[in-house]
């Protein structure tokens, strides 16, 4: 028959296609605070004065002394200017200047006088209020006055970018992360999938509960189950690294899909629960407006942890808990097996992840874990990720009217917050072309 | 506090209802979790309440708040409610919180549509009434459209604050032995590297 012949062209192209789409995606770093162009970067006013060699030494000893620059370490003291005739000038900082009143009148008296003994005559000129942090923006900030720039030397959780392994396995997941928002047929939702990335495992995986489609309360359930399934079928394809390497990358027929159809994405749209179609919801229970699917992984993980972990090891006798929850002991059970299953897995991936259960004891929270959300989480999620301590967050689709990470808010650059992850896009070639 | 009012028109009303927010801040306190409690009203009759339960749940996003919305969704759900139906009931209703919602709280309070919010000590860290974001004021284009970032709320501060703050004082003197050490070891992460 001619059927066979065409699948297997259609694999083929299949396989092309996904060869270029794997170097057409990337993985992209959200910064902690608005990237400026490298010409707009902030700057901030500083008396300096062109000096005479010879002075240099006793000039930048003494300004050290009674005007550190104290938040411009990156700022150097002295600029040497190479004059037209082969002559060099040189200039230096004496100290801040306001940002309104540039009178010389405003110097301190320390500085006065320096200048005064000097003779100097004293300029306003303008330097880099911040620190670069690409070479671009050093290159920039040394028309204006030279700077020091100190490129970053460590991999802060992939920050200054991934190795092949790990590339391949955000990609995997991330695929996974579309596969379980794009399996219900009715509607496309926002999907969670909460990885440890140490032992590449999936640890909880959910889907927007915010509204209930037509069939919801069974289909979402169902959905989510036979993802479940789907996910235990696909472990045998993680190598001994556990990177994914069946490696295939979503379509763009599939990402056009999703990019169009997302008026049901909870982060998105997150009045929308109001205005959903009047079911009868004696039938079913499982909307909620606040259960988008990163709020609804985490409480998934969170009760994985209560189920593998009973009992609060800290509180020492584990028998009274025990004894006190009663009917659960079948839970107890659960439990061993749980971690059998567990151990198993962790011996078929192969990485060494015996002091992730043993040593260590439970999980502290989502500490040290992946997040890889279809679409950036709007601010009530962005938050919760924060309180349960996720490590690393990874979207595919930027979110421009609610998007807490980036796009309207950027909550990973809040100071004062008591936990920071590291936020990426995971930018598949659909975007790119 | 310039975004959110101050607690200057406080009937007895509202005290006694941050009186009741603060028994259950202290019920959080009793189970060794932070000390954080609320009640929702609706109609001058309390139809919930809520207390922080981060620690027992191993899930940091069960605040008090959180606690309270679930009870009357799944109450309401359980009436046979409708979204819209109950999209009108948490219009009508008022919340008293010992310490003001933080960002993820004050989202969620904006998703639901609650009419008013009475807090007792500000949030410097995570406050999302007025202290790190302003999400009670809503956005320009919610106010507009009706379906933005959110939909504002009235929220007034500083009712009974030192009574919530002085919870806090002495769940940090007690320390939080719930508190899981195990904070995992580093060397996991880089041994897969």
């Amino acid at each position: 028959m001619f059927v066979a012949p065409v699948s297997t062209w259609v694999k083929f192209l299949i396989r092309n296609s996904n060869y270029q789409a794997y170097t057409m995606s990337k993985i992209i770093y959200i910064p902690d605070k608005l990237p400026t162009p490298p010409d707009q970067q902030p700057t901030v006013n500083v008396f300096a004065a062109v000096v005479e060699p010879q002075l240099i030494n006793n000039l930048v000893r003494r300004l050290n002394q009674i005007a550190p620059l104290e938040n411009l370490r990156h700022v150097k003291r002295v600029r040497k200017k190479h004059l037209g005739d082969g002559k060099t000038q040189i200039a230096l900082i004496l100290c801040l200047a306001s940002e309104n009143n540039c009178n010389l009148e405003v110097l301190s008296p320390c500085v006065q006088e320096l200048v005064t003994s000097y003779k100097l005559s004293a300029f306003i000129t303008k330097v880099c209020k911040e620190a670069a942090t690409t070479k671009e923006e050093w290159e920039e900030q040394c028309k204006l006055w030279p700077t020091s720039y100190h490129p970053p030397t460590y991999n802060i959780d992939g920050i200054t970018g991934f190795n092949e392994v790990d590339t391949q396995s955000i990609f995997g997941f991330m695929q996974l992360a579309i596969e379980l928002a794009h399996s219900s047929s009715k509607s496309v939702v926002n999907a969670a999938l909460i990885v440890d990335p140490s032992v590449k495992q999936v640890i909880a995986s959910a889907c927007d509960h915010h509204i209930s489609s037509e069939n919801a309360s069974s289909s979402n359930a169902n959905r989510e189950t036979s993802f479940e399934n789907w996910l235990k079928s696909i472990s045998s394809h993680f190598d001994s690294n556990g990177s994914i390497i069946h490696g295939t990358l979503p379509s763009s027929s599939l990402l056009k899909t999703l990019k169009q159809s997302c008026s049901d994405v909870s982060c998105m749209y997150p009045l929308r629960w109001v205005n959903q179609p009047l079911i009868h919801s004696s039938t079913s229970c499982c909307w909620h407006p606040l259960r988008h699917a990163a709020i609804a992984a985490i409480e998934s993980s969170a009760s994985r942890d209560r189920r593998l972990f009973p009992t609060l090891e800290t509180m020492g006798d584990k028998s009274v808990e025990v004894e006190h929850m009663g009917p659960l002991t079948n839970l107890a059970k659960r439990q061993k097996i749980d971690l059998e299953n567990v151990k198993s897995k962790e011996k078929k991936v192969g990485t060494d992840a015996e002091g992730t259960y043993s040593k260590s004891g439970r999980p502290y929270l989502c500490t040290g874990y992946d997040i890889y959300l279809v679409w950036e989480p709007c601010i009530m999620c962005a938050m919760a990720l924060v309180h349960q301590r996720v490590r690393r967050v990874f979207y595919a689709f930027p979110n421009p009217s609610h998007g807490a990470l980036g796009s309207v808010h950027r909550l990973q650059g809040e100071k004062s917050l008591n936990h920071h992850y590291a936020v990426f896009r995971v930018l598949f070639h659909e975007d790119v072309l | 506090m310039d975004s959110a009012g101050s607690g200057e028109d406080c009937s007895s009303d509202t005290l006694g209802f941050m009186e009741l927010a603060i028994q259950q801040a202290k019920l959080a306190l009793q189970s060794l979790e932070v000390p954080v409690g609320c009640v929702i009203v609706e109609d001058g009759m309390v139809i919930a309440t809520g207390r922080n339960r981060t620690t027992e749940t191993r899930n940091a996003t069960r605040h008090a708040e959180m606690e309270a919305i679930d009870i009357l969704i799944e109450a309401w759900q359980r009436d046979g409610l409708s979204t819209s139906e109950v999209a009108d009931k948490f219009s009508k209703c008022k919340l008293y919180v010992t310490c003001e919602p933080c960002i993820m709280c004050a989202s969620a309070l904006s998703i639901v549509g609650i009419k008013e919010v009475y807090y007792g000590c500000a949030n410097d860290k995570f406050g999302g009434c007025g202290s790190i974001l302003s999400l009670h004021l809503g956005s320009r284009e919610s106010r507009t459209s009706g379906n933005g970032q959110g939909r504002g709320f009235k929220c007034t501060a500083g009712i009974m604050a030192s009574e919530a703050v002085a919870l806090f004082r002495s769940f940090y003197e007690q320390g939080n032995p719930n508190a899981p050490k195990p904070h995992r070891p580093l060397v996991n992460h880089q041994v897969d590297q």
